[in-house]
């Protein structure tokens, strides 16, 4: 049951943000029918599912919205500030119902009847009676009576009842249950057995029935067959003339006859018997006609993420394995196995790049977020600004979107915060009164870069500079350009923000930014004019799971340096790195700090090898990695490493080779930044 | 005997809370995400009742009766077909299309039971 309760939660989360983003984009274009649907449509199947798995009050919320969009679809009530910023708040609360609507919180209790205050408000300042159901509900308690009554019920099914699945009886049996009864059947209609049609129902019956439930309980059990039959259902008499000795002798007598008694006859007998009125019960039947609505279904399955994980798992498993084949073929001189193996490969190839392409999602499913993000924000700030978003069908590996969420709702409240200006401000400096912020996503070779541009008042360089001096992050002669300075922005613990707003400068900052980006493998860049706006750009690897890599040796050990990483690579002689203590060298006229890696991982320096230095990149300068060997360029499939590896800093992932041997991938980054303490932490202790 | 019902929707949730509703119940569940399977799967079996919603995509509610009613082996099957009780004029297309009655959505368990009850025993 926890587990369908899951599943419900799973699609309703999915209602409430499809709901969220219709009116996100209806605000800015109201007259969008199909979008007013496709609300209805949502509110209608939270309505048709919650009460079944026990959320109950999602059932009864919705079916209150769901009444307001159906005005508004009909065109009897305009869809108004109102009713987007009372829809939006209710699309939150239902947020919280799904999620906590077990704990009996007096808050949510009271926002909940605020807001269903508020929603019948909206709907009953039209011409529309109130909800049907409430009628009925009043009327229910209002005749059910703790006393018995009796009822007449003359029900006649039409000869072709059973072609529809009806099966009288039942019906009749149904009514048993409900009180004392007495049901009179007739049976003289049925013809001789030669002429007899088996399907066609040629009985009738009337029933005199006591019973405390209400004429519309009564209804209710023939409401299938309302259109197929005569019937007639009418209160006889208060109290019980089933178990009246007098009136069930009169009745029996009558029944001799053969023929229908009526409820005439019946009413003089009971009326004999108790002078009583009884009095007729109208059908309640309050429905209205309600147009049908289309359905939008996509045709996908969900799949839980853990499986699609353990999917690329075992096809980089696969591709591995057949690398092995291959290579084992190869050396073979068996043509049948080369065919075969050149066949798993085409395959595998195949496979993989589908298995890649499942977990592709769109960027289009963050936009949501950001357009919410933007419009409550902007409101709070009082500023105006639009959020528009390009590119939204370029995709991305789920694991690299899941890491940009956090990063881009930062960026985005930075530029709301920060970069759009006041109105008036914006007015002065004759900008229009709207800020605006572009989201624009595109491919670049096998990266995605994703630009955030506003057209707010830029950074001011000189104002950053002042500021890293005044932090110490720079001193008051270093002269760095532009780029540079923007790049401060990125140190950690660094917020331009004159006083700490409550929206950016919570502590978490740029760095944060910069960090979650560079775990992804990604890079950001910032550009800006004063007046004319700042620009972030995210370039941001296409997938993790797969990496172009520089395959190196040290001693008998593989490593892949990441080739995104890599700037140059030189040769050098063993002496110019030998007893050097100050761990630079001179390359291509720079003085680059290295680190050899024998000496990092413990080993003995090797005088008789020719060591080879990869430059990488380390933040905005330059670093050596010293290696006894440079193999070659390799595209590897990583795996993760285990559990008990988890708190080293140095190896990210590793790899299998074609030969089957394991090559381990350095984190450039955090590798530096390991070496680094290692040196500053010797220094110490020096 | 234990009773078959065939239940068609397409809310995956749905299905499952009926599912599991019905099976505690002591039926013998099917279920189906939309008409055309659901067409399939009746094909050589012995369903005592179908449920089905109206709205689905590939082929509706109204359509799956009208196809159901065609097959010799299911033409006084009950059906049952899930509604809200804004829907009349569904609920008469839909009884017009052979269907022996209907569910009134939102349901609870309660509810979906005597329905069910109302017409196979």
């Amino acid at each position: 049951m926890d587990k369908l309760r899951q599943k419900f939660i799973e699609e309703a989360s999915e209602h409430i943000r499809d709901i969220e983003q219709s009116l996100l984009t209806l605000e800015s274009n109201p007259d969008n029918h199909e979008l007013i649907e496709k609300i209805f449509r949502s509110l209608h199947t939270l309505k048709g599912s919650g009460a079944m798995f026990g959320f109950e009050k999602i059932s009864e919320f919705t079916h209150e919205l769901e009444t307001i969009y159906d005005l508004i679809r009909n065109n009897k009530l305009i869809l108004g500030k109102e009713v987007f910023d009372l829809t939006l708040a209710c699309a939150d609360h239902l947020k919280i119902l799904i999620s906590d609507e077990k704990k009996d919180n007096a808050e949510i209790n009271e926002e909940y009847r605020n807001l269903l205050e508020k929603i019948h408000e909206v709907y009953s300042g039209e011409s529309m009676p109130g909800k049907p159901s409430a009628n009925q509900k009043d009327k229910k308690t209002a005749d059910t009576g703790s006393d018995l009554s009796t009822y007449y019920i003359y029900f006649k099914p039409n000869a072709d009842i059973f072609d529809n699945g009806t099966n009288p009886l039942f019906l009749i049996d149904e009514l048993t249950s409900l009180g004392h009864f007495m049901a009179i059947p007739y049976l003289q209609d049925i013809p001789e057995i030669e002429t007899i049609e088996p399907y066609r129902c040629y009985t009738h019956w009337e029933v005199i029935f006591a019973t405390s439930e209400s004429s519309d309980t009564l209804n209710e059990i023939f409401l299938f067959v309302e259109d197929n039959c005569v019937l007639d259902i009418q209160k006889l008499a208060n109290g019980n003339l089933v178990d009246n000795k007098k009136f069930v002798k009169r009745i029996e007598k009558l029944k001799e006859t053969g023929k229908d008694i009526g409820i005439d006859a019946l009413k003089i007998i009971s009326e004999d018997l108790e002078q009583s009125v009884a009095s007729k019960v109208k059908k309640a039947l309050g429905d209205e006609f309600r147009t049908s609505f289309r359905d939008y279904t996509i045709s996908s399955i969900r799949v839980a993420s853990e499986k699609l994980d353990h999917l690329m798992n075992l096809v980089s498993e696969l591709v591995t394995t057949q690398a092995r084949l291959s290579l084992y073929s190869e050396n073979d001189s068996s043509s049948e196995l080369t065919a075969i193996s050149e066949n798993i490969q085409k395959l595998s190839r195949q496979l993989r790049d589908l298995a890649f392409e499942i977990v592709l999602v769109p960027i289009d499913t963050l936009i949501t977020r950001f357009q919410r993000l933007v419009r409550d924000l902007s409101k709070e700030l009082g500023k105006e600004v639009s959020f528009i978003a390009k590119g939204t069908e370029t995709e991305l590996d789920k694991t690299i979107i899941e890491n940009l969420t956090d990063p881009l709702m930062h960026i985005i409240r930075n530029c709301i915060d920060h970069g759009i200006e006041t109105t008036e401000e914006r007015l002065k400096k004759g900008k229009p009164e709207q800020g605006t912020i572009l989201l624009n996503a595109y491919h670049s070779s096998t990266n995605v870069h994703i630009e955030i541009s506003d057209d707010g008042k830029g950074i001011d360089a000189e104002k950053v500079r002042k500021k890293a001096v005044a932090k110490g992050l720079i001193t008051e002669d270093n002269y760095l350009t532009e780029k540079q300075i923007y790049e401060l922005l990125f140190l950690p613990g660094f917020s331009t923000a004159e006083h700490v707003t409550d929206v950016s400068g919570r502590g978490v900052g740029m760095d944060v930014v910069k960090q979650k980006i560079t775990n992804i493998r990604g890079e950001i860049e910032i550009e800006s004019s004063k007046n004319a706006g700042t620009k972030l750009t995210l370039k941001v690897p296409l997938t993790l799971s797969i990496i172009d890599g520089l395959l190196v040796r040290v001693e008998d050990i593989f490593y892949l340096i990441p080739l995104s990483a890599v700037e140059k690579i030189y040769a050098i002689n063993h002496e110019d790195i030998d007893g050097k203590f100050n761990n630079l060298i001179v390359l291509g006229g720079e003085r680059i700090p290295y680190f050899y890696l024998r000496k990092e991982f413990n080993l003995e320096a090797d005088n008789n090898i020719n060591d080879q230095v990869i430059v990488i990149k380390y933040e905005t300068q330059k670093v050596g990695l010293v290696v006894d060997e440079v193999i070659g360029e390799y595209q590897a499939v990583l795996k993760p490493l285990g559990r008990h590896y988890k708190n080293q800093e140095i190896i990210s992932a590793a790899t299998i080779l074609g030969d089957g041997t394991i090559a381990l991938v350095i984190d450039v980054n955090r590798a530096v930044n390991h070496f680094a303490n290692i040196i500053t932490h010797m220094e110490e202790k020096i | 005997m234990t009773k078959t019902i065939l239940f068609v929707d397409d809310s995956e949730s749905i299905r499952e809370i009926v599912n599991f509703t019905l099976q505690n119940e002591g039926y013998n569940v099917l279920v189906s995400d939309n008409g055309k399977n659901a067409l399939s799967l009746l094909d050589g079996k012995d369903i005592n009742l179908i449920i089905t919603d109206l709205h689905m995509p590939e082929m509706n509610g109204i359509e799956l009766i009208k196809e159901v009613r065609k097959m010799p082996h299911y033409q006084r099957t009950p059906i049952l077909f899930l509604t809200t009780e804004s829907q009349v004029a569904k609920k008469m297309e839909a009884k017009e299309a052979g269907a022996t009655g209907w569910i009134v959505k939102p349901f609870v368990p309660a509810k979906l039971i005597s329905a069910i009850t109302k017409v196979i025993r």
